[in-house]
């Protein structure tokens, strides 16, 4: 295993770029995130968020420069010349313990809430039915749809089905956890319900990163902000300065359009 | 005044407007329906006595059951060409997308009835005899000619799984581009490898989307067995012709193949319902 130098990080981006041929995504993004926090990535659409997101975990592969978790390099192995991609067995037991929530959820339409919180310790993890059973039934129960266990995610509203979402990222004990635009595709009144798992979330000291249009979220949720415009870190802040006292003046900008009454 | 206008007028029976031009078109066609039956029986086109004396014929009843086997393992062997060939075509590897096209450009291109005769005759004369041996064997293994190991049978199932399977490829292809990315993206987060990605997500979902599709295949299957009859095989087409070469009861051998498709359909949108009705579109 490649040791990082920020090994007390849960998550380390190092100068890290984005191309699809000549379109840049982001260029020379780094952060750290310690254990336990919350860290909202802000900014307007096509600033590169879920894409640099994505590549936490994979999903995406990189243009340039490294990303840790808890001083695993992400992706690649580091060789005397280059960076060299793992091979997909080598990623995809990386990508276990960074757990991913997706804006539009992607539940497997095939199985059942119950069924889609225990396919990761089931087909992952290897682990025996009924104790998957017994631990996605309490999870389930922690985002409020214990009753819910035998539905199709077609049976359920869009807020229930991110909360099943979210246990079925939970059900692998993620180290980090990834949420992509989380509520952007609900209605305020279900979007708030996620909210509020994810909150419970942040109080247990769940390390996350969460990419996000949603104020609630940024505000009162994460504890610190990335602002990203055009690609680039425009500003990196605790939650409360950022909205309170803004530095740069694209976050100002980005602030008075979204919160006229500030 | 107004106000009992009103009252009364919710008392009222309400009469919907009736189809009345949908009605005359349904009496012109059914009469056009009992004249040709008229005709039919009036003219006596079909001896109801032949037709039973050969409906359970036991050389039509074999000839049956061969058509459902060919048609039925064709299916299987088709689905697993298919299958194959769908993979490659979504894998991105250039070469492996140019044979996947090509092999379903051929193969869906040329008439199963040339393909059946190519596999049975054609082949024999291009490859007189097969030998398989073994290395650090001084005898070879396995040495016959091409005749002998090229039935009738074997060429048909052949024939029908080739041309099914590129058929196949498309409509697997389909099914598996009709899964969501996202869905793909939400097991790879999981942790899963791209293999159990496939056989946990994919194919499960592919497959539920495909099951009408497959279910059109395999009746057109039990249909084009009969190109069989071409090459020799003793279906349920050849079998008729024979007998009524001999017999010229031409109508009677005729429908009796006939109902014994009809059967072979009905079983098969039988199997199609079960399955659509066991694993449903979430």
């Amino acid at each position: 295993m490649n040791t990082a130098p920020t090994q007390t990080h849960a998550v380390s981006v190092v100068g890290v770029s984005k191309k699809w041929g000549p379109i840049s995504a982001f260029t020379d993004v780094s952060f750290d995130v310690p254990q336990g926090e919350v860290v909202a990535l802000l900014g307007p659409s096509g600033a590169g968020k879920s894409t640099l997101l994505r590549c936490v975990n994979h999903l995406e592969t990189i243009s340039a420069g490294r990303i840790y978790v808890h001083g695993d390099l992400i992706g690649y192995r580091l060789g005397d010349q280059a960076l060299y991609e793992l091979s997909d067995v080598e990623i995809s037991r990386q990508r276990q313990k960074i757990g991913m929530v997706f804006q539009h959820f992607n539940l497997f339409k095939h199985m059942t809430a119950l069924q889609n919180v225990m396919s990761g310790p089931v087909h992952v993890l290897k682990k025996q039915k009924a104790e998957a059973a017994s631990l996605a039934l309490a999870l389930l129960d922690k985002v409020g749809l214990k009753a819910k266990a035998s539905a199709y995610p077609s049976e359920l509203s869009g807020g229930q089905q991110q909360r099943v979402a979210i246990a079925r990222a939970l059900a692998m004990q993620p180290r980090v956890l990834l949420l992509d635009e989380p509520t952007s595709a609900l209605d305020p009144e279900l979007a708030q319900e996620v909210v509020e798992t994810i909150r419970k979330l942040a109080e247990e000291g769940q390390t996350m990163l969460i990419a996000t249009h949603d104020m609630g979220i940024a505000r009162d949720v994460a504890d610190r902000v990335i602002f990203m415009e055009g690609g680039r870190v425009a500003e990196d802040a605790r939650s409360r300065d950022f909205f309170t006292a803004p530095k740069s003046d694209r976050a100002k900008q980005f602030l008075s359009r979204l919160l006229p009454a500030h | 005044m107004a106000m009992t206008q009103r009252h009364l007028a919710s008392e009222l029976p309400i009469v919907h407007r009736r189809r009345w031009g949908a009605w005359l078109l349904g009496a012109v066609a059914l009469l056009a329906v009992v004249t040709i039956v008229h005709a039919g029986i009036r003219a006596r086109i079909v001896n109801l006595g032949v037709f039973a004396d050969y409906i359970f014929d036991p050389l039509i009843v074999m000839g049956a059951v061969n058509a459902l086997m060919l048609g039925t393992l064709a299916l299987f062997i088709a689905t697993v060409i298919g299958f194959v060939a769908a993979l490659m075509r979504v894998s991105g590897n250039p070469i492996l997308v140019a044979i996947s096209s090509t092999y379903v450009y051929l193969f869906r291109g040329t008439p199963m009835l040339i393909q059946l005769i190519f596999w049975f005759n054609a082949v024999p004369i291009m490859f007189p005899s097969i030998t398989i041996s073994l290395p650090f064997m001084a005898e070879p293994l396995v040495s016959t000619p091409t005749t002998s190991l090229v039935t009738p049978f074997l060429a048909a199932l052949a024939g029908l799984s080739l041309a099914e399977g590129a058929y196949m490829s498309e409509i697997i292809r389909a099914g598996i581009l009709a899964v969501d990315k996202g869905q793909r993206a939400a097991a790879a987060a999981l942790g899963m490898t791209q293999r159990q990605v496939l056989t946990q997500v994919v194919i499960p979902q592919a497959g539920r989307i495909i099951i009408p599709a497959a279910g059109n295949q395999y009746i057109m299957l039990l249909k084009s067995s009969s190109l069989a009859s071409a090459i020799g095989y003793l279906e349920l087409l050849r079998v008729a012709t024979d007998i009524y070469s001999s017999n010229f009861q031409v109508v009677e051998l005729l429908a009796v193949a006939a109902f014994w498709y009809l059967v072979m359909t009905a079983f098969a949108t039988a199997i199609q319902t079960v399955l659509e009705k066991v694993f449903p579109q979430r």
